[in-house]
């Protein structure tokens, strides 16, 4: 286990050295928290992205969202919501689930300048998503075509741990129920009436320190029970 | 960061204190909060700890432990806790616990100071009084004051949106589900070019669309309610949560002048009410009986001694006293109609006098009289309304709205007349004034429809006020009138107390205090032609036209507040030690300060009072 760590940080370690000046050098620079910390003690940044489609070859990042949680609270004065300009053309549907105007969107900075804000917020911390797979996909497939580097970070995923629990006490999963929304209500969390990337990370960062509870309680645990 | 989370700000607005801070303030606070959680049955605070945060519930609910471990308060949604450590010494004082999964969120402590500097009205909510006048609240469930605050909310004020979401009668059902989406909206009001028709909700969508296997293409109209209930934007949140509850809606469209202004839900009014007169009221609708109306109109005293206890200002308790003795009247009208059959023609039940001002102060004499419709036919419909006036006359009285001495109900012939004769009545006092005359009808002058077709009153005021405003001689009348009760003040500012009798030195509040405030008001929205009823909506609108200076507006609203809600706690004493409430008063009872106080009202409405003569040319 600790092998496998030491792994990473050299591997982190290289990483930094390839990276260009500016905010992917900082995140690089920055060690892990280790594993075996107790998840208490470690900040955590929950990120939401919102893209043309699901499709991380195809589609782009057209906003993030993201805010700190430090000592298992959500701390709004460390919060983003950008959006960034896609390369390729806006399609009528992408626009239309966000509610982001093409206005908007073709005034937006490039994708460099929304990873830059985010991977500074990000170093030395866990990202913590929902179905973080989608955010992670999305988010290396950003960092190769920007900085020609893959995008590695320790990462919690809010619907892995739900399912986890559910298989854990023998509970059927039903169709949607492992959807953000639903999973909050289960955890008695308001329903959100807006839905942008800011709001979606927020209520995932909710939902993390809700699961964090349900699952510890006050007691510490190392926080590789936690990450994927 | 320059980020809104409107989300939060907006939750935050709903609740009492935070709905007292300027739009912008909210705006940009939640950026400085914070976000936890606690399981149930967390302990979230426990004496003697820290505590750097005011901590707001967004969801779940908490136990207030005192440390010898009595419950102190059980906080819900958008209630606060950790104030008093702030405060303080920066130690939490009680142990408080998440009795449901709770989400929370923390305002730090050096913005809660600042907002507590800034905001005098902040800091007022959390200063010790209040926080005491709070747990006396809590007993009775959620806090008083905000409920108060928003019973006498005005609908307009209570809108969200700037302008209403609508859907045209021949779009179709999906076109509206669409809409309803799009817009996050729960129901749309219908509407012919600018008319409002209908009214399509989530749950026809449901039950009459989706259950009933209809094509999506069908019409609105084909799926709406037609004609629903609407009420006015001037009315009180209060007459919305009473609308709903009645008829079983959890929407009402909303107009202004006629025109649609926005809609409003249950959702964001029936979370807020648990207090006591809403039950009251509710109650009332279920009754049959006279008996059982009585059961309920008797908690007004133990009804009047919270409100007074809360907190309450004056002002509200007028409202919500006589709420009840709305809901009374309108509950035996419904059970007269039902007894008797439809109307034959339209009436309106007007209520006179403080009913009419929403200023009862607790169960009073009965002043109501009705307006026909000038189709009205004596030998056809005269036995009807005959009955109809003795049903709700005895019904009023049986539950203690005593019978008027003065016969100024609705069972006199004479007070109860087709609108042409009210026309004549109105017309005769106001062009050919005699003294006497007036002094009796002066209680017509304040007049509410409580039941029945309101626009038949409409007519009536307008010509009111269109006659009165032009007739000095009139107004003289009524000023002299007024001048007859005057504040207990002498030529040295000392009491000017009864002598001898029942009442051997005391003052008479009501006659001496809160009447001449009343006249006053009615006087000059009568001469403004002011549609206003209610002593303090109409010195406000007489501020508003500048009828009265801004400051002399003020200091009169402030007078007659001190005056009245003087009044209402010398009665709730009386009310707590087993008396019969009245409106006599030692003034050795107060304590000094409330005396200089009271002294500075007096002289207050004194002094305008003294203007008002020299205008009219009356000699006091």
């Amino acid at each position: 286990m600790m092998g496998f760590f030491r792994t990473w940080d050299v591997r982190r370690e290289w990483l930094a050295r390839k990276a260009p000046e500016g905010g992917v050098r900082t995140f690089y620079r920055t060690p892990y928290p280790w594993p075996e910390d107790d998840y208490r003690e470690i900040e955590y940044v929950a990120v939401d992205l919102e893209t043309t489609g699901l499709n991380s070859v195809e589609h782009e990042i057209i906003s993030i969202g993201w805010v700190l949680i430090r000592d298992q609270r959500l701390d709004f004065s460390v919060m983003g919501h950008q959006l960034v300009r896609p390369f390729g053309e806006l399609t009528e549907e992408s626009a239309v689930i966000h509610r982001i105007t093409h206005d908007e969107l073709v005034a937006a900075p490039p994708l460099r300048d929304g990873l830059e804000r985010l991977l500074p917020v990000l170093a030395g911390r866990v990202m913590v998503a929902h179905h973080a797979r989608i955010e992670w996909r999305f988010l290396n497939a950003a960092c190769r075509k920007v900085y020609r580097l893959p995008f590695e970070v320790p990462t919690v995923d809010t619907l892995l741990l739900e399912k986890r629990l559910l298989r854990a006490r023998d509970q059927e999963i039903t169709k949607g129920a492992l959807r953000l929304d639903a999973v909050r209500q289960a955890y008695n969390l308001p329903r959100y009436r807006a839905h942008n990337a800011l709001v979606d990370a927020i209520a995932c960062g909710e939902l993390f320190i809700a699961q964090a509870q349900h699952r510890c309680g006050a007691k510490g645990r190392p926080l590789r029970e936690l990450t994927i | 960061m320059d980020i809104e989370l409107v989300e939060i700000s907006d939750f935050l607005a709903e609740y009492h204190p935070f709905d007292l801070l300027p739009e912008e303030v909210l705006r940009t606070l939640p950026a400085s909060m914070q976000a936890s959680y606690a399981r149930r049955g967390m302990v979230i605070l426990e004496p003697e700890t820290d505590c750097a945060f005011l901590h707001v519930v967004r969801s779940g609910a908490v136990e207030a432990h005192s440390r010898e471990g009595h419950l102190l308060a059980r906080l819900g949604e958008g209630e606060a806790f950790g104030s008093q450590a702030l405060i303080g010494d920066g130690k939490a004082i009680n142990r408080i616990t998440a009795i449901e999964d709770t989400l929370l969120y923390l305002l730090p402590k050096p913005q809660f100071d600042r907002l507590r500097r800034d905001f005098p009205q902040f800091s007022y909510f959390f200063a010790p009084p209040g926080a005491e006048r709070l747990r006396g609240a809590h007993a009775h469930g959620r806090t008083a004051d905000e409920q108060l605050k928003l019973m006498a909310q005005r609908l307009g004020d209570l809108m969200e949106r700037a302008e209403p979401v609508v859907i045209g009668l021949d779009d179709s059902i999906q076109a509206a589900a669409a809409r309803m989406r799009d817009e996050n909206v729960s129901c749309l009001p219908v509407c012919d070019s600018d008319r409002l028709v209908g009214i399509i909700t989530d749950r026809d969508l449901r039950n009459r669309v989706v259950a009933g296997g209809v094509d999506y293409a069908t019409p609105v109209r084909r799926m709406m309610t037609s004609d629903p209930v609407t009420l006015d934007a001037d009315d009180l949140a209060f007459d919305a949560l009473m609308t709903m509850s009645r008829r079983n809606i959890s929407h009402l469209p909303i107009m202004s002048g006629g025109r649609l202004a926005g809609v409003i839900t249950n959702t964001n009014l029936v979370r807020r009410q648990t207090l006591s007169a809403v039950y009251m009221v509710g109650d009332i609708h279920q009754r049959t009986t006279f008996d059982g109306l009585a059961g309920v109109v008797s908690q007004i005293p133990h009804l009047l001694v919270y409100l007074v206890d809360a907190g309450a200002t004056a002002h509200n308790i007028g409202h919500i006293i006589t709420s009840i003795a709305d809901a009374a009247t309108q509950r035996l009208l419904k059970l007269a109609e039902e007894e008797l059959g439809p109307p034959p023609v339209p009436y309106a039940w007007m209520a006179s006098g403080s009913q009419a001002r929403h200023e009862q102060t607790g169960v009073s004499d009965q002043d109501n009289c009705l307006i026909l419709d000038d189709s009205f036919d004596a030998a056809a419909h005269g036995d009807y309304f005959t009955s109809l006036a003795r049903y709700v006359n005895d019904g009023l009285h049986a539950c203690g709205y005593v019978y008027c001495p003065g016969d100024m109900m609705a069972s006199t012939p004479k007070w109860r007349q087709p609108l042409a004769q009210w026309r004549r009545y109105f017309s005769k006092w106001i062009d050919q004034p005699e003294p006497k005359a007036l002094m009796l009808s002066c209680i017509f002058f304040d007049m509410r429809p409580v039941w029945g077709e309101k626009a038949l009153f409409t007519d009536l005021q307008g010509l009111i006020l269109d006659k009165a405003q032009k007739n000095q001689l009139f107004l003289s009348h009524m000023v002299a009138n007024a001048l007859t009760h005057s504040p207990p003040i002498g030529f040295f500012r000392g009491f000017v107390l009864i002598r001898g009798g029942e009442h051997d030195n005391e003052f008479d509040l009501k006659h001496a205090g809160v009447v001449p405030v009343v006249d006053i008001a009615r006087i000059n929205a009568l001469e403004e032609g002011l549609r206003a009823v209610n002593t303090h909506d109409r010195l406000n609108a007489e501020r508003r036209k500048g009828s009265l200076s801004t400051s002399g507006a003020r200091d009169l609203l402030e007078s007659y507040e001190f005056i009245a809600i003087t009044r209402l706690r010398h009665q709730a004493e009386q009310i707590r030690n087993g008396e019969k409430p009245n409106n006599f008063m030692d003034p050795n009872a107060l304590s000094r300060f409330e005396r200089d106080h009271l002294r500075d009202a007096f002289q207050v409405v004194k002094t305008i009072q003294s203007s008002m003569a020299n205008a009219y040319h009356v000699t006091m």
